[in-house]
């Protein structure tokens, strides 16, 4: 399989792209001539999945990138420089050893690494024929294809998106599959996820970090929480464990793991019973002063209530299906009235605490009380700061001091305006990741800290998050994909339990079971809960074919049939859209791909066009050619191979068009992106979107404050009515009427003991067996598992993989600094060098995600995990959006010496 | 008189080591060199905290060539291969440099590498504790780092892409683009916003403004070696929220 180096010579040294195509575009970029000794610099944007879409500089020396640095050109200077030690030193793994050359196919077993190297025409051939086995086997809903965050690149991952839509395969949500999706936004504001733009966070005064790690996570916006601080912000950081970000916070603040909610909810009752929370906010935006039966727990309906039946039923015709009109006691009328769902304009004075009686349609009489006289009574029964010091208080801390404390910070976090809380992802990767999530908007909500500069509540994972409608170039002449939730996929025994049936309603699994795995720009077989389950899965041959795409060899090309060599990210054009700045950007070519690396979309359109050959549609048959979004280019290459013409080079010029014009017919019609052309893109670099707000800024809820429009905002790709239906009231929803949440007792946020319903409740003897929470942070070294196999991070980690713990777990265990043990459940195991460190909770073991496995003897971290599914994230589907996600630190361990 | 010089103000350093790694990559470094450091201080593992509960904590120190004034590595060396140039750049001549290391030896700050063995042979032994046999690059001749060799004005061959064996390598302050009028790129790349590059000898710049303004010290002062880098302490927090700033770390 290796090409020489004249081959390699030959590949690269075909120079300017311009040649061939004519095109403004190439034009250009044609400065970037390979052969000449000048220096050039190409602008372009790092995107691996951290989020952070870095404006980078590559300097390119006769046709090779030498070095990485920011570009440090946003608009808004604050933003510069962007980036990071990873994507500085990305040229480690474009070159690097594991960089894949040649089209590979399988010749020994499933994860061994035996492969042939063969030619595009055999791997595609090969590849598009076990496709089409499959679909016609068990139909084509068995495919899953996995291509993580499409916010890192929405035209080659649409060119992944738009083959699945032709056939209709089941796509993994990566959302949901990291456990990045905070269940608590859909259930409390109807939306998938929000966020403040990190230039934003120097305008709060408070801003309260629970559980998340920014110094290490979000390394180009950490120097905004210093910022704020040097402008009078007050940080403080709640984390179990200290990290660099409490190091830089002004108060560090422990507390039992998973405990949050109980935190948040003392902090709510401290506000309640003195009166601090902002009246006329919480009567306007949330569903606080809506009235709930105590009969059945469901919210009081309008048509329900004798006097207000006429008036509802003539409402009720002027709402969309997905909003129900809800009943407040209004107080200087005296009477019950109904809130119109479709505006926050308030034309009624709500009572917010007592108990009602209701004459109902059928003439009997109901007991309702508002939401927040339900909070109130929650909070004042169960959530004193002397029972929630019961919970949160550490071992061997003192619980009249945490009582003090939840009651200070609550003070001070009612006054001190404007209030930020971020939420990390680690710390709602939970089993009840979702009621914490719940209880902290409950801070906020109360405080009157939404819509507003520096104020709101905010979550940072995943590069998910799709800006606009994308469908155009997504999906293949609107032709729609089917999903697949991938915990489902890996929890057999919960897809078949009664639970399971009992509550879930519309989320899909394919009839036939997942049969085939496509996966790009990811490493499942390391990365993914569970990494041996996915791997008895390729052994078994329940799993009947593997394809993967990837620049480089991973542990998960490893386990693939086929593996396809496409690019990195400065070997392409892309756009880019991400979330913690609201910037439209590009990714271009630097450099010609490697070898015979080929831009995915290149790879995809194949896939399509070979598989059409052999699938039965007539439809798409005559359609093909528009697989690219201008059928020209892709007869232009199919004439090329009819007479002999055809080149690698002339496909990469081809599909560096194709992705330019995918670009153009992404970026056509919607307001968030007019005037953001692909001219414009390429010369200036990165360009605001535009934001409703002043400045553009991203402040997440703005238009439900200023202008009273209903909750939620839209969540795209879903369309509105799929996520309003989450909110129907149209207003900010604390209480949770759906069955599930009346079952498990959650119509409230409420705290609830990590393990208790998932380890111990699976095996009780867990409880006394593994009584260390099992944590699988971020490293400062990789994004996820990019940057595992990089020469220089490793070198910064001294080469190995470690375990942090508490000195008393060490002394109790008998380990010392640097000693090799071992992390381990029932499950599996994991191994690593031993740090103290007096940080880390008692009750904690710290392992760093990220290694792939050959760097940790062949295992994994994603042994020890376990696919929980809970039962409230069954209430609705919406991919990405309302589904089961993975709670990772939901992991009972133990360590040993080895 | 152009004199450059460097502020890091400690409390926007977030530890990150893009410093560092930048450093690394622009200037060539093979595996086994590096020209900056960032460390926790006090502690034996960056990012581990010192103290105990509650008063822990993490302070970052990033440490380059301080480019001293009075420089000991070039008042020691014997053949003036280490020199300071007009505008305040300590330098080393790879072209003179005889590596006899008594310039390591004088050096107070442990900023100096030598280059014991061909730079391919680091890489070599890199890509083998990393696990790969000898396929350390895709492409063999690949190495990172700009490309091409630069001089100063009298001649002086400061840097090169691939150092010789044998001689002693260090920060320059990234003489190739400061003489191009680029900041250093642990400057550019600094995502904290951590460091002020500029010409202490202008009292309108930066750097002499933020100096004017804000206390700062320089690392061990005491031995008069009149470094160039300058640093804004951290500030130091007092019990349970209470800030307190104090000069010293």
């Amino acid at each position: 399989m290796n090409v020489t180096r004249r081959d390699f010579v030959k590949l690269c040294a075909f120079g300017a792209i311009s040649a061939g195509v004519a095109s403004r575009y190439f034009q250009l970029a044609s400065s970037q001539s390979a052969g000449s000794d000048e220096i050039k610099m190409v602008r372009s944007t790092c995107s691996p999945n951290c989020t952070g879409a870095c404006a980078y500089h590559a300097m390119v020396y006769r046709g090779r990138i030498t070095s990485l640095i920011q570009a440090a050109d946003y608009p808004e200077s604050d933003y510069n420089p962007r980036g990071c030690l990873k994507g500085q030193s990305m040229v480690n793994l474009i070159y690097g050893p594991d960089r894949l050359k040649k089209p590979l196919i399988r010749v020994g077993e499933r994860g061994e690494g035996k492969f042939k190297a063969v030619s595009w025409d055999e791997a595609l051939d090969y590849a598009a024929e076990k496709l089409v086995e499959v679909m016609k086997k068990y139909g084509p809903d068995s495919i899953a294809l996995s291509i993580q965050v499409p916010g890192t690149g929405y035209v080659h991952k649409g060119a992944a998106i738009r083959l699945a839509s032709m056939f209709g395969w089941s796509v993994l949500h990566g959302y949901t599959m990291n456990g990045d999706l905070p269940a608590f936004w859909s259930q409390t504001f109807g939306v998938q996820t929000e966020e403040f733009e990190s230039l934003e966070w120097v305008n709060s005064r408070y801003i309260a970090v629970f559980g998340s790690n920014i110094l290490v996570t979000r390394l180009p916006d950490a120097k905004f929480l210093n910022i704020a601080k040097e402008r009078g912000a007050k940080v403080i950081m709640i984390d179990m464990n200290f990290t660099p970000t409490a190091a830089k916070a002004d108060e560090w603040i422990q507390i039992n793991p998973s405990t949050d909610a109980a935190f948040a909810l003392g902090i709510a009752n401290v506000i309640i019973n003195e009166r601090l929370y902002d009246e006329d906010f919480i009567k306007s935006y949330t569903d606080m002063p809506i009235l709930v039966r105590l009969d059945n727990h469901k919210r009081l309906r309008a048509y329900e209530v004798k006097e207000l039946k006429d008036e509802a039923e003539k409402l009720k015709k002027e709402i969309p299906e997905y909003r129900d009109l809800f009943v407040v006691y209004d107080v200087n009328e005296g009477r019950l009235k109904i809130v119109n769902p479709e505006t926050l304009e308030r034309d009624f004075e709500p009572a917010l605490e007592g108990e009602f009686e209701v004459e109902l349609v059928d003439g009997t009489t109901v007991k309702v009380k508002p939401v927040f006289q339900m909070i109130k009574e929650l909070v004042t029964n169960e959530y004193t700061p002397e029972r929630v010091a019961e919970i949160i208080t550490p071992p061997g801390r003192d619980k009249a001091e945490y009582a003090q404390l939840v009651r200070r910070i609550a003070r001070e976090m009612a006054t001190t305006k404007p209030l930020h809380i971020i939420y990390g992802a680690s710390n709602y990767q939970w089993f009840h990741g979702d009621l914490k999530g719940r209880a902290l908007a409950l801070i906020v909500a109360l405080t009157g800290n939404i819509g507003k500069p520096g104020a709101g509540i905010s979550t940072y994972a995943g590069q998910f998050k799709i800006r606009w409608p994308l469908g155009m170039w997504w999906l293949f002449k609107g032709r729609k994909t089917n999903w697949v939730t991938y915990l489902l996929w890996m929890n057999k025994e919960y897809r078949q339990s009664e639970e399971f049936k009992k509550y879930n309603r519309e989320t899909p699994y394919p009839k036939n079971d997942v049969k085939a795995f496509v996966f790009g720009w990811n490493n499942p077989f390391d990365q993914h809960n569970m990494a041996n389950k996915l791997k008895e899965m390729a052994k078994s041959g329940e799993l009947e074919f593997i394809l993967a795409i990837d620049f480089q060899a991973t542990t998960s090309t490893k386990w693939a049939d086929v593996v396809l060599p496409g690019v990195a990210w400065y070997e392409k054009y892309e756009l880019t859209a991400t979330i913690l700045h609201p910037y439209v950007q590009m990714q271009q070519p630097a450099i010609e791909p490697l070898f015979e690396c080929m831009p995915e979309i290149w790879i995809f359109k194949e896939l399509a066009k070979r598989m059409v050959a052999k699938w039965n549609d007539e439809e798409l048959k005559a359609q093909i050619a528009e697989f690219y979004p201008d059928p020209a280019l892709f007869e232009k290459e199919e004439n090329a191979r009819k007479n002999g013409t055809w080149s690698l080079k002339l496909a990469r010029e081809i599909a560096h068009e194709a992705s330019l014009k995918a670009t153009e017919l992404m970026l056509g019609k919607h307001e968030l992106t007019k005037g953001i052309t692909l001219e414009r893109l390429l010369k200036e670099g990165a360009i605001r979107l535009n934001l409703p707000t002043p400045d553009k800024r991203q402040i997440p809820f703005w238009e439900q404050i200023h202008e009273k429009k209903p909750f939620p905002p839209p969540s795209f790709p879903a369309p509105l009515a799929k996520t309003a239906r989450f909110v129907k009231s149209g207003r900010i929803e604390f209480y949770k009427e759906e069955d599930v949440f009346i079952d498990f007792g959650e119509t409230l946020p409420v705290h609830k003991d990590p393990f208790v319903d998932t380890e111990y409740k699976v095996n009780p003897q867990a409880k006394n067996k593994y009584k260390y929470a099992f944590i699988t942070r971020n490293a400062l070294y990789r994004v996820h598992s990019t940057h595992s196999n990089n020469i220089t991070m490793l070198e910064l980690q001294d080469f190995r993989p470690r375990v942090w713990m508490n000195p008393e777990t060490a002394k109790e265990k008998g380990i010392k600094p640097g000693d090799l043990v071992e992390v381990y459940n029932d499950r599996g195991k994991v191994r690593g060098y031993a740090v103290i460190d007096p940080g880390i909770h008692p009750r904690v073991i710290i392992f760093e995600q990220g290694w792939w496995s050959r760097y940790l003897r062949g295992d994994s971290y994603n042994t020890l995990t376990f696919p929980w599914i809970k039962a409230v994230h069954l209430a609705y589907f919406v991919p990405g959006i309302w589904e089961p996600t993975t709670a990772w630190n939901e992991c009972a361990c133990d360590v040993r010496k080895v | 008189m152009v004199r450059y010089g460097m502020v890091i103000d400690l409390n926007r350093c977030i530890g990150c080591r893009s410093c560092a790694v930048i450093c690394k990559m622009v200037n060539a470094q093979p595996p086994g060199t590096w020209w900056q450091r960032v460390e926790t201080v006090g502690s034996k593992e960056h990012m581990v905290p010192v103290g105990e509960y509650p008063n822990l904590s993490e302070v970052f120190l990033p440490v380059p060539c301080q480019h001293c004034e009075n420089a000991p590595c070039v008042k020691v060396c014997p053949v003036g291969a280490t020199w300071q140039r007009e505008d305040g750049l300590v330098l080393v001549d790879f072209e003179r440099c005889i590596g006899c290391r008594y310039c390591i030896t004088a050096c107070p700050y442990g900023v100096r590498q030598f280059n014991w063995q061909d730079p391919d042979e680091n890489f070599r032994q890199g890509f083998e504790r990393a696990g790969f046999d000898e396929n350390w690059f895709a492409d063999k001749d690949y190495k990172y780092g700009y490309p091409k060799d630069h001089r100063t004005e009298d001649g002086r061959l400061v840097y090169t892409k691939k150092r010789p064996r044998g001689v002693v390598e260090k920060c320059t302050f990234c003489v190739q683009f400061v003489d191009q009028g680029l900041a250093p790129a642990c400057v550019r790349g600094c995502p904290g916003n951590a460091r002020i590059f500029g010409d202490l000898d202008d009292p309108n710049s930066e750097i002499s403004k933020v100096l004017k303004d804000r206390s700062a010290f320089r690392l061990l002062e005491d031995l008069g070696t009149e470094p160039k880098v300058f640093y804004i302490p951290p500030a130091r927090k007092e019990g349970r929220g209470g800030v307190r700033y104090e000069k010293e770390i």
